[in-house]
């Protein structure tokens, strides 16, 4: 029983991090109709622009404004390349897909070659925070502790934006019929380029809360962490924000459970095998596509 | 024949294989990653056949292909018809189920690799031999009925199935095809390395795969080769210190091709273009 607990606790820990990815991954494929797989290599950038500014100096602030300020402007910086093949080729997500698995062995290759040789970094301890409760078996570490409330807090800001402002409203008209959307007056690019803001923001705090978590960084982190976030998408629904919520908590579940009482790498194995039945049984995913 | 050239051209045409395993599920808008998966599978069988049971080469060779066959057959049963991303998702997780398998599999090897498997004579002809043989196969494909629905699938699905295209048995085939093609070019991997590791199957396979066939064009089987040789040359054409950023080449290539010619280096207009054009002046 001890281990179960323990591992919940890690798996909605972990579970939250992913809730975070597939909501931003999401929120692009709705509004700027785009697959972006480079977004976990992004997240990763950021982990190591955390890194890389707590070597340099000890003010945490400066570390989470750096982290998000990389994912912002990063994801900004692909704005053009995905708006130019949406122009050319219409709204096309088998292109952006490509386009964007291109980013990511660019990114990838270029942090295995230049940061450490390609080895991972950890973080500091000060950073992780070292364990809040300790009951037998039972620990809650600061970094878990951090990942689930920042993770709750970020996708509450997050939904409060999406369905209480006017600029969740963009998001939700465009996400509907971008067509309509842009007869009613609904500024598309704009709105288009401000998701890929709120994306970078969000990418920002997953790389922060999940440096805390895991407390290391690696170039192949990214090509990890993307296939589940695409795997988790593809299972909860492709574009469905609520369904991506469930299955993100779902997996981190999963997979610490299995880490639990099975050992190796196996634990991997056996959530995507489980994911591979829903896909193999369901293809529109669990809770309905939304594209 | 050197060393280096004999490995070339042994990995380019493995590499043309794969590339047009993954054209042929493409054609009908399928991206189709789960042939890296069979071509670990076979490529493992083969070479624990032929170390382990001294099975002949000829067998191994018609066992991997049939084998390739049989694993998409069981897969496209259900994703015959599915989306493209649903198709991607099985074939990204396959590929990491099976890597995870190997490296967990003391009997092949595990993280350290498999070696010692025994050479065959003549390799290099043979690949070629059957690099004919499945070019001419699919150039036949491609020009049948068969490839003018999946012309029309991948334009508009919907106008295929009411032109009468049966949309599910159309991935099917393309798919089982594709695999028994990936399933022929592990058991070629394997013979030609004489070893084999897990480390070879990964995300930099499949980016090094979809850089084929979107750069060389993903409208003919014809592109494929062209990118093949190119993107093999790249690491024997350039010093070592740039070759070894390779995947900042490919996927910058990637990209740029995506951007500038999205239908890549030879597409099918260019094609028509050659053709010989009848005058009808007298």
């Amino acid at each position: 029983m001890e281990i179960f607990i323990a591992q919940l606790v890690s798996g909605i820990a972990l579970g939250s991090i992913y809730v975070l990815l597939v909501t931003g991954f999401n929120l692009m494929l709705l509004v700027a109709k785009i697959i972006q797989f480079a977004y976990p290599q992004i997240v990763v950038i950021s982990m190591y622009t955390c890194w890389g500014v707590l070597q340099l100096t000890d003010n945490k602030f400066l570390v989470i404004l750096a982290g998000i300020a990389v994912s912002i402007i990063l994801n900004i910086l692909s704005e053009p390349i995905f708006r130019k093949i949406t122009t050319t080729q219409g709204v096309d997500i088998n292109a952006s897909f490509v386009a964007s698995m291109g980013m990511a062995m660019v990114i990838m290759d270029i942090m295995s070659h230049s940061i450490n040789y390609g080895f991972p970094v950890a973080f500091p301890s000060e950073w992780v925070g070292g364990n809040l409760l300790s009951f037998g078996l039972i620990t809650v570490s600061k970094g878990q502790l951090y990942a689930l409330i920042g993770s709750i807090i970020a996708v509450l800001i997050f939904f409060y934006l999406l369905y209480r402002t006017n600029q969740g409203r963009f998001f939700r008209a465009i996400a509907e019929n971008r067509f309509a959307a842009c007869l009613v007056g609904i500024p598309i690019i704009k709105t288009s380029v401000f998701s890929y803001f709120i994306v970078g923001v969000l990418g920002g705090i997953t790389a922060i809360l999940f440096s805390m978590l895991i407390g290391s960084v690696s170039p192949w982190l990214g090509e990890f962490v993307a296939l589940k976030m695409l795997a988790v998408s593809i299972v909860a629904g492709l574009g469905n924000l609520k369904g991506g919520l469930v299955c993100g908590l779902i997996l981190g579940i999963l997979e610490t459970m299995a880490m639990g009482y099975i050992s190796g790498s196996w634990s991997n194995v056996i959530a995507f095998v489980v994911m591979l039945v829903v896909v193999l049984i369901k293809p529109q995913g669990l809770f309905g596509s939304k594209i | 024949m050197s060393e280096i050239l004999y490995y070339f051209l042994g990995f380019t045409a493995i590499y043309i294989l794969m590339g047009w395993a993954l054209y042929l599920p493409y054609r009908v808008g399928q991206l189709h990653f789960l042939i890296v998966a069979c071509m670990a599978i076979t490529a493992y069988f083969g070479g624990f056949a032929a170390r382990e049971w001294n099975w002949p080469f000829v067998l191994i060779l018609f066992a991997g292909i049939f084998m390739g066959a049989v694993i998409a057959f069981v897969f496209s049963m259900a994703i015959g018809k599915a989306p493209c991303f649903t198709v991607v998702i099985v074939g990204l997780t396959s590929v990491f189920i099976i890597k995870t398998i190997i490296e967990n599999w003391r009997l092949l090897g595990g993280t350290v690799g498999f070696f010692h498997i025994p050479t065959v004579n003549n390799l290099l002809p043979i690949i070629y031999i059957l690099l004919f043989v499945v070019g001419f196969l699919i150039y036949k494909i491609d020009h049948s009925r068969w490839g003018r629905a999946a012309s029309v699938v991948f334009v508009d699905s919907e106008v295929a199935v009411t032109l009468g295209v049966d949309i599910k048995k159309l991935g099917m085939f393309f798919q089982i095809m594709a695999c028994a093609i990936a399933g022929m070019a592990g058991i070629l991997d394997a013979f030609l390395v004489n070893s084999l590791s897990p480390e070879f199957f990964t995300f930099s396979m499949i980016g090094y795969l979809m850089c084929i066939l979107f750069v060389g064009g993903y409208t003919t089987m014809w592109g494929i080769i062209l990118s093949a040789f190119i993107l093999q040359g790249i690491p024997l054409l350039f010093p070592s210190e740039i070759a070894s950023w390779r995947q900042v080449i490919y996927g910058a290539l990637l990209v740029i091709i995506i951007l500038i010619r999205p239908e890549g280096l030879i597409t099918r207009k260019m094609l028509w273009g050659l053709k010989p054009k009848v005058s009808y002046n007298k």
